[in-house]
């Protein structure tokens, strides 16, 4: 799960410590501290958030480099760094709640980049070949499309590295849907390099490739990938948390079902939510559309950017977007900024 | 090309490529990658087939044949390569434990891929380190081949290989083989040049011609270093078991990277500890069959 491979793959993040002292004047924020994750998106997100609030709402911005379950055990516990922007709330579900309960935590945003998530996903040219086979269960029908390169009489599923949480899902899901019945094998790449290298070769090459993946993400927007959508539903939280991302012996039937629904919000403390002002009704308004989000990454993949060049590119190419989210007065100020 | 933005240079930065042609150049040899990997990358593919096929049917033969029998192969080669009896039984503990433990399957699997590299190593590298040690220029031409394969880091040409061939053990062989067979060709090379000049002179006295005079002084005399050379590309595959299994390829490096990412310390160090074993099995049996062969040679000399 992207949130599971983020947390493994940073080192410990250093949190800033100090008092807040926050304004309480109608326009002027005062110091923000503001969570910089390590990975593309959500670096992306915070620059924006900073130049946005810097320069549209004369707020003083600190970014305070972390990780999800780092940065969210400081806010929990010290209420620093004020704004998390892309929590990805999987990994800390139970405590954040909690928190939310006890009035700690707020929730600015529910879902701060649409259409993000994990599944399975194909090359848009395979749709555009096969526009009929539209969904998981039609495609499965179909192993011969898929030749796997060791045994071409099977079709290639590639699934998640061994190691990653999501392993253990599609292991399981790949037995609720009896694949191995209908003739594919589970291919396991090895690392995220592996995974990545497979999908982009399948694409340059116009090969068909159908496996596990996750948005937004730069491969996602540059080969344009395709999520399928699953005809089952949901099959219920009993089901997923209580089998499907569990061990294959602690699983012993797995259902079939539709990947869990991932979810990021944006998180604020509580402190920065009464002192916050205006910057508060920004967060609630700052949506990503999924689309524009991937092809940020794919810029900032290309250009090898900085979150900050990045954010800027985002400002310049999007005013449509970041102007609904300010007041006029603002977004005034915002483009002489820029 | 050699645009250097001064305006940057002090006596503590050195002289840097203008950031806007470092990001055009880096991008011009990402392109020109893809370019020929989607070019010729499905010639390749096909190029390397047979050796797909091979390797999935020694390695399903391995998987296939029953243990005893298996066992019986294992402990018999043991028992050729070293003719002790406590490196036989010492195997086939070893292999037992394995499969007591659950690894049965991932230790084949290994087997197939290292004993595969090693021999295309063996059959690819001797000949070369023969045409270094007869050649100046050839040598001075492979030799720094040779140190670049050694030091570069595997992720470096892990990136390439899987955009050229995609993920599983055909790739997975060429990213050991890379590794492992610098050690080869280096000791065969170092094994000739090593041979005395005195034999040499010897041997054209006696009117041999260059091919008896490779075959019959030069090998057999280099060869305990040749045997030192397939010793430590035996070793060095086995090494590369992990960062194989980074695309793909099955075996015993799977379960280690599965519990360096979960913590699982004994998953980890049982798999870890499979591959030593099957190391030290591989790295006993040649070296006392090395050994025993120039014990044999000596006595011939009558040293």
């Amino acid at each position: 799960m992207k949130t599971t491979f983020y947390t493994l793959a940073k080192g410990a993040a250093a949190l800033a410590t100090g008092a807040l002292v926050m304004s309480s004047a109608a326009n002027a924020c005062g110091d923000v501290q503001m969570a910089e994750w390590n990975w593309a998106s959500g670096e992306l997100m915070a620059n924006v958030d900073a130049f946005i609030l810097e320069n549209g709402y004369g707020c003083d911005v600190e970014l305070v480099p972390g990780a999800t379950t780092t940065t969210f055990a400081s806010m929990n516990e010290k209420g620093q760094p004020d704004v998390a922007g892309e929590l990805w709330i999987n990994a800390v579900r139970e405590p954040l709640f909690k928190a939310m309960d006890e009035g700690r935590l707020h929730a600015a945003v529910e879902g701060p980049i649409t259409e993000l998530g994990e599944g399975w996903w194909v090359t848009p040219a395979f749709l555009e070949k096969h526009p009929d086979l539209n969904t998981v269960e039609k495609v499965l029908e179909r192993p011969d499309l898929f030749p796997d390169a060791e045994d071409p009489s099977k079709g290639a599923f590639i699934g998640c590295p061994a190691g990653w949480g999501c392993q253990l899902a599609n292991a399981n899901l790949f037995r609720a849907f009896k694949m191995a019945d209908k003739g594919w094998v589970l291919v396991d790449p090895g690392s995220a390099a592996g995974l990545d290298g497979s999908m982009a070769k399948a694409a340059e090459r116009g090969e068909n490739w159908l496996g596990y993946y996750w948005a937004p993400t730069a491969l996602i927007g540059k080969y344009n990938m395709q999520l399928l959508p699953f005809e089952v539903e949901f099959a219920g939280a009993e089901n997923w948390d209580g089998c499907i991302v569990k061990a294959e012996q602690d699983c012993a039937d797995p259902k079939p079902s539709a990947w869990t629904h991932s979810e990021v919000f944006t998180v604020i403390t509580d402190d920065f939510k009464n002192a916050g002002g205006v910057a508060v009704e920004y967060f609630s308004k700052r949506i990503f559309p999924g689309a524009v989000m991937n092809a940020m990454l794919v810029y900032m993949a290309d250009e090898q950017a900085s979150g900050e060049d990045a954010a800027i590119a985002f400002l310049e190419r999007h005013p449509d977007l970041w102007k609904a989210w300010v007041s006029e007065d603002a977004a005034k100020k915002i483009e002489a900024a820029l | 090309m050699f645009n250097i933005d001064w305006s940057k240079v002090t006596w503590v930065e050195p002289p840097v490529m203008a950031r806007e042609e470092l990001r055009e150049l880096k991008k011009g040899i990402d392109g020109s990658f893809r370019g020929f990997s989607r070019e010729y990358g499905e010639f390749l593919e096909a190029f390397f087939h047979p050796l797909l096929i091979f390797l999935k049917w020694f390695q399903d033969l391995l998987v296939a044949t029953p243990w005893p029998l298996l066992l019986l192969i294992i402990g018999g080669l043991a028992w050729l390569g070293s003719r002790s009896k406590w490196m036989v039984t010492g195997t086939i503990v070893a292999f037992l434990f394995i499969g007591y433990l659950d690894m049965w399957e991932d230790t084949m699997a290994t087997l197939a891929i290292v004993s595969v590299a090693t021999i295309l190593c063996i059959a690819i590298g001797i000949p070369v380190g023969i045409l270094m040690s007869r050649n100046d220029r050839v040598q001075a031409t492979i030799l720094p081949i040779l140190d670049v394969m050694q030091t570069i880091p595997s992720f470096v040409y892990l990136i390439p290989v899987v955009m050229l061939l995609g993920i599983g053990k055909v790739p997975g062989l060429i990213a050991v083989m890379i590794y492992a067979i610098p050690p080869i060709v280096r000791l065969t090379n170092l094994g000739i040049r090593l041979v005395d000049k005195e034999v040499l002179e010897a041997a054209d006295a006696f009117g041999s011609n260059s091919r008896q005079r490779l075959f019959d002084v030069q090998i057999p005399l280099a060869l305990p270093n040749i045997f030192a050379g397939v010793n430590q590309t035996i070793m060095m595959a086995l090494s590369m078991v992990v960062i194989a299994a980074m695309i793909g390829v099955p075996g015993l490096g799977v379960p280690v990277l599965r519990a360096v990412s979960n913590q699982y310390l004994a998953l980890g160090m049982m798999n870890g500890l499979a591959i030593v074993a099957i190391a030290i099995i591989f790295d006993r049996v040649s070296q006392s069959y090395g050994k025993r062969l120039q014990k044999h040679r000596e006595g011939g000399h009558g040293v």
